[in-house]
This record gives C-alpha cells, structure tokens and sequence, in this order.
C-alpha cells in the first residue's frame, strides 16, 4: 500500500526558463521514486536527498527501512512525518559504555513512546530491530496487538522484559518470521513463550533463544520446527541436550545457522554416529556458534558439518589449542571466528595455517584476567601468526596479555586492509613488554598502514603521540573507542582536529579537561555522540559546551558522593529533537 | 560510583590491595600466606615471583560484556575435566611452565616430570640434604594460600587444593623454615621432620 504525494508539479526555479522544458529532472517523478526504491544502503539514500527538493520527495516517500543510531538525536513525530512508509525500524538507545555497567540503570532509551506513534503511522510496520533500548513486557504485549503484519522482532543488549513479553509476541504475531533474542538483561521466568507459538504456525525462518536459561517444552519446540519449513537459523539454549538437537537437525537438515546447546553428554557410539550423520546432512550449514561445556570427545561430529562453515562462534568454549587445531582443519572456508583465549597463541598459530579466507578474528578472554595465571592467553605471538596465513583480515579484536610495537607494525604491514582494529592490552597501561616503551608507535603503524580503517580501540601505555598519529592518518576513522591513555588535553584536540569523518568518540579514565573539550565545539555536530568519564572535564567546562552549541544535548550523569565541580560521565550529542523531555534525575540537561 | 583509574606499581613490585573502590579485584595472589605473620617481602626474595604480577584492575575491566564472562565460563571450566593445569615455578628462573597434574599418576610420576622440565634433582622430605643448596624441594600453594611440602597427603588431596607449584632451593628452603620456626615456636604447617 503506496501512499502518494498529493503534488507532483515540477520545480519551478528550475534553470530552464523555456517552457517545453518544464521538467526539472529528466524523468518523472514515478520513475525517479522506482529508481531510489532499489537504492538499500542508507548512505547512499541520505546522499540522494541532499541532491534537490524532488530527489528529497522521492527518497522520503520510497524508503521502508530506517536506522536510528542514537534514539534521542530524533523523536517519532519528526520521523514519521519525513518517511512515511516505513516498514522496518532500526533503533539503538544507551552509550556503547553501558554494556560495561558504565551507565546507571534505568537511564533511559525506552522504546515505548516510538511504538504508540508507530502504532498510529506506521501500521504496517513489519520488522523491529532494537540496541540498548528498555522494552517492558507491556510494550512487547502493545508491539504484538498493534502491527497484524508483524514479522520480525530482534532484541540485542536490552533490558527490562521478562520471558512473559516474548509470550506476547509468540501469542499474537501471526506472521512471525523472526524471532532474535540476544544478550539481554532479561527476566527469564519461564520457557512458556514458546508453547504459545499456535498450532500449525509455519512461518518461522529465524529463532534464537541462545541466551535464555529456563527449560523450554520440547515437543513444542519440536514441532515448530518440523512445521517451519523455511527455518534458517536455529539458536537453542543449553538445556537442549545433544540427543534433543540431533532430533532437530533431522528435521531440519536446511538450516543454515545452527547454535547448539550444552555439549556435555556422555554419547554411546550409536547416538555420536546419529548426531554426526545430522550434521553432515546439513548441507547449508554455514554458521556454527553455541559450543557451552564443550569436551574434545563432541568436536569430531561436527567435522563433515565444517566444510562450507563461513563463521564459527566459539567464544563459549573453553578450548585447548589442539582441539582448536583439529577442528579448523576442517573448516577451509572460515571467514569469522570468534574464540576464546584458552586456545593460547599455539590455537591462533593453528588459525594461520588453516584458514586463509579468513576476514575476521576475535580473541575473547576466557577467565577473569585478574584473578587466575591458569590461563596464559594470548600475547603478540598469536597475532603475528595470523596475520602471516591470513592475508584478507580486516576486522579484529583481541584480547590480549601483552604487546609489542614491532609485532602491530609487522602485523598491519601484512594486513594493510584493517577496517576495524580493537586492541585490548588487558592491563591498564601496560607499556611494550619487550622495550619498555609507550605503544604509540604500535597504533602510529596501523593508522599510517590502514588507509581504509573505520574503527579503532587503543589500549596499553600511549601518550599523546598516539592521539597525533591518528589525527594526521586517520582520515576514514569513524569510531573511536579510548581507556586509560593519552598525556594530556593536546591527545584529544589532536583526534577532534584532525579525523573529519569521525562519528563516535568514547573515552574513559583520560586525562583530558575541558580545553579538549572544547577545543572543536562545533565538530560534535558533525559526530553522532561522544561519552567521557573518569576524564578532568568540569561541570562549568560542560556548561559552556551546552552555551556554545545550543543544538547539542549536553547531559552529565551525576552520581552521589561525588565532587560536584567534576562531571563523571558526560554525554553529548546532536539532536533535532530538543533536549529529553524523559530524563532520569541523576542526568542533568545542560 | 566514580570510576577512579587505579595507579599501578611497576612490573616486579608487591601489589597489596589499595583503593576500596576496587571492590570486584581479588587481592594480589603474590601474597604469600603461611597462617603466621610474617613479612611477605621476606618470603618473595626467597620464592621469586614472575615479572609479570597480578595487578588492582579498574571496575568495568576490559570491556567485555558480563555475558560472555566467568559465570558461564567458570561452569564451563569446571567441567574441563580432561586436565588441571597448575603453573610450576623454580626458583632463579623468571619463566614458568605449565603442567597438568591429572596427566599424573601420583607424585613419583609428578617428580619425574619435574625433573624432565626443570634442570635438578628434586628431592622429598626428609632426605639427607648434604649439598643443599645443589639440590631443590618441591612446594606447593594450597587453596588457603599456604606454602606446603608435595608429599604430605594423599595424592587425591593433592589434587583438591593444589593452586601452584614452586621448586625452592633446598638450603634457602632450610633456612626460611628455621627462621619460621624460630619466630613461631609452635607447629609448622608441614609434616616434615626437617
């Protein structure tokens, strides 16, 4: 159901005075509408309606997905008035920080006031993807009545529902298609919802309950797999045993992503031979994760699965290098792996000799790093060794225990095409293990060698060189994330000068005050957001940020027993929206 | 709740703990505890601790998701049954080396994969110790964070409460007894006859 404009004249101020040429642009309107239709990535979709008013129109009325990366920088009201056939919403709530417990809870970013305008606006809305939003089990219950063509409901590091809101959804949404439960500071009371999936309902493609602890009924979840038979991805939790999702996957042997659940059970020959000959049914398997209480005596069923796996999620399992070594010897065609450090720098040396379409690599640190030396991790020698055999990596984040400068200089030298590079030296500050010395040459190596590098995280003893570098080399960086560097105001100014296409700035622990603040006031419109805390920022430098710019939202999260000159955490971002109307007391408006 | 960054000693320093903020950290486990007060300095000269030491972390470090962290893995790491990793240190040596004890029959097959790792004979209790200070003895930390003797229990035991291993130089070993012995009077912690 297309809803037109009520007024396709043609622009009057066109350059073209002569009346047979009244046309500004050179096909019709209707055409130009189709055109942009085809047009998804939503850079391109902003760039089109900057062209003139007409390309603005069309875009606006021919775009049915869009995607909110700060919920406050816009209210629904302004949204659905500019795009109003919208299908599918993106929306993303608190600061990357809170998923560190850095933002006090109940902060905000709360979805219900988009779906009561939705509700009205947006009728046919089909799909709902949420980041860091509060959802109440009431909103999913408003969610699941409100929409009739309701298919897609991804939730990703929410909080504030219980498992009684997914009954909900389960209940009323007819049309489901997909339902991603990820990593969210869930109530889970029960495993009920997904009992309430009715009777014949067949149209379920994608399910993932990977992160939900109570038991579900398996015979539901038996039959709602049997019955979909456009299921893709299947994600079950761990009370699903091997002989439980050996069931499954022979009544599934299409799917695509499998995640398993717990992997510890003693398997008679017969059921390890059944659970092997699943796996290998699976002919479309590509994506493998789950993998919790994993033993070595599981990993060789799924070796016939692992031949055209392109991403493997291990970072659950608690694996020895040889086990690691074993498994990706059958697994040529990897292109993401997630792991564990537990597989240690002998696991990773495994990754370089057998993985060389390898895109992406991220090394999770398997134990509280503060507490055991039983885990040694990984250090620089793992890292080399992949960069060695992998020559397409371009995403990483490591985890790591210690670092050299000429191990990143060698490792971006064979791996130019870094876009994104986390590095996190597990220690504060910790200098070059071997030389002693700050690690700003290390990250002065990847900004100058990765031209195309979009998103950076720094981490171990850096001073400001580390911040000049990137403000000189930087030139597509767009997120950057900083903890426990830098010397003084100059690091940050250097950054907020020098990177024209940065968006995200989160700093914590820095030493840096209100002369880098406000340093380049007028380049935080031009960004999404930047966080500070435990920085030297002052509650009056933030005062005069708010003066300045009046159409930034300065916020400061104030906690109690604290200076009150100091700002702890400071939020600042753009907004077309004004400031919170919805702001918790503890989050002064500046 | 101001998150106050944490000031670190330098590599091969003692940590004791320092800012209470730092509430989730345990304390350092350098901490040398044999139930009586002596000073820990003392016994690190004699047990040499690797370069680098546990440090005070800051809160909400690194910046995993708690999801991903200990409580599953924890569960997880339990139920790795197939090995007990412990780190085994020797004195002189800076680098530690890691073995895994359930590969172990007992302690005679212990020693003798010691004694394959480590260039030195070490010996158990109550042996003629003439050259000591050519010759090594075997210690190792219990869950209580006491130094004892290998040997005393029960293998199994062993098991249950071993953290770590450290072989010690036979004499310096002696003397850090004596010197226990003479401050404290009573008991040691350790079965021995020395």
């Amino acid at each position: 159901m297309n809803l037109k404009r009520k007024n396709p004249n043609p622009d009057p101020s066109s350059p073209d005075s002569d009346e047979s040429t009244q046309l500004s642009s050179p096909f019709p309107d209707e055409v130009l509408e189709r055109v942009l239709s085809l047009l998804n990535s939503r850079k391109d979709r902003n760039s089109v309606s900057l062209v003139c008013k007409d390309w603005y129109d069309a875009e606006r009325w021919s775009r049915t997905h869009v995607f909110i990366g700060n919920c406050y920088s816009v209210s629904p009201e302004i949204l659905t008035r500019r795009f109003p056939n919208i299908r599918s919403v993106t929306l993303k709530g608190k600061p990357r920080f809170s998923d560190f417990d850095l933002v006090p809870p109940k902060w905000g970013a709360c979805v219900h006031s988009w779906l009561l305008v939705f509700a009205t606006k947006y009728h046919f809305l089909e799909a709902l993807r949420l980041k860091r939003m509060t959802v109440s089990d009431e909103s999913l219950k408003f969610l699941a009545l409100s929409f009739p063509n309701f298919k897609a409901l991804s939730l990703l590091s929410c909080d504030g529902f219980s498992t009684d809101g997914l009954a909900s959804i389960t209940t009323h949404c007819k049309n489901l298609t997909e339902l991603d439960i990820q990593e969210n500071d869930i109530d889970d009371k029960s495993g009920k919802w997904l009992s309430c999936f009715p009777e014949n309902f067949m149209s379920l493609e994608v399910l993932n309950f990977a992160n939900l602890n109570s038991d579900v009924n398996f015979e539901a979840l038996e039959r709602l797999v049997s019955w979909c038979k456009s299921l893709k991805v299947l994600k079950v939790n761990e009370n699903i045993t091997l002989e439980q999702l050996q069931r499954l996957l022979v009544l599934a042997p299409h799917l695509r992503e499998v995640g398993t659940g717990s992997l510890l059970q003693e398997l008679t020959p017969r059921q390890h031979s059944e659970l092997k000959s699943a796996f290998s049914n699976c002919k479309n398997l590509n994506i493998l994760s789950g993998f919790t209480e994993v033993t070595s005596i599981f990993l060789p069923v799924l070796y016939p699965a692992c031949t055209n796996l392109t991403f493997l999620n291990l970072s659950y399992a608690v694996l020895q290098s040889d086990e690691l070594s074993n498994l990706l010897i059958h697994c040529p065609l990897l292109q993401r792996l997630w792991v564990l450090d537990s597989v240690e720098d002998e696991g990773l040396e495994a990754v370089g000799s057998n993985c060389p379409l390898l895109e992406e690599l991220r090394v999770f640190p398997a134990s509280d790093p503060h507490e055991d030396e039983i885990v040694h991790g990984v250090t620089e020698i793992g890292f080399l060794a992949v960069s060695y055999g992998c020559k397409k990596l371009h995403y990483v984040l490591y985890f790591c225990r210690r670092m050299t400068n000429a191990a990143v200089t060698t490792i971006v030298q064979n791996c130019p095409d870094f876009t994104h590079f986390r590095l996190c030296i597990m220690n504060p500050r910790q200098p070059d293990y071997q030389t002693g010395e700050p690690m700003d040459e290390a990250f002065g190596a990847v900004v100058k060698t990765c031209t195309k590098l979009r998103r950076l995280a720094v981490s171990g003893l850096l001073t400001d060189l580390t911040f000049e570098y990137i403000g000189k080399y930087a030139k597509n960086l767009e997120t950057l994330s900083v903890a426990f560097a830098g010397s003084s105001d100059w690091g940050m100014e250097c950054v907020l000068k020098g990177c024209p296409k940065l968006r995200k700035l989160e700093i914590r622990d820095c030493p840096f005050g209100n002369a880098a603040l406000l340093s380049s006031f007028r380049k935080y419109e031009s960004m999404r957001s930047l966080w500070m805390s435990g920085c030297k920022v002052t509650m009056n430098g933030c005062r005069l940020l708010a003066q300045e710019m009046p159409r930034l939202n300065v916020e400061v999260i104030k906690e109690c027993g604290n200076d009150d000159c100091q700002a702890d955490k400071l939020y600042v971002y753009r907004s077309v929206a004004g400031p919170r109307k919805d702001a918790p007391p503890f989050v002064l408006t500046l | 709740m101001g998150i106050k960054s944490e000031q670190h000693s330098s590599a091969s320093s003692i940590d004791s703990s320092s800012d209470p903020s730092a509430a989730g950290a345990s304390s350092s486990s350098t901490d040398l505890r044999l139930g009586l007060s002596i000073s820990s300095s003392y016994y690190n000269d004699l047990f040499p601790t690797p370069t680098t030491t546990t440090r005070v972390q800051p809160l909400s470090w690194p910046p995993i998701r708690s999801i991903l962290r200990s409580a599953h893995l924890d569960k997880a790491l339990d139920h790795k049954q197939a090995s007990l990793f412990i780190k085994i240190y020797m004195e002189g040596i800076p680098i530690g080396r890691k073995l895994n004890l359930f590969a172990q029959d007992g302690y005679d097959s212990l020693i003798a994969t010691i004694a394959h790792m480590f260039p030195t004979t070490v010996l158990c209790p109550g042996a003629d110790r003439v050259h000591s200070d050519k010759y090594h003895v075997l210690t190792y930390e219990d869950k209580e964070g006491d130094w004892m003797m290998v040997g005393d229990v029960p293998w199994e035991m062993f098991l249950n409460n071993v953290k770590r291993l450290k072989i010690t130089r036979a004499d310096s070993f002696d003397r850090a007894m004596a010197f226990l012995k003479l401050i404290n009077g009573g008991p040691l912690p350790l079965g021995t006859n020395s």
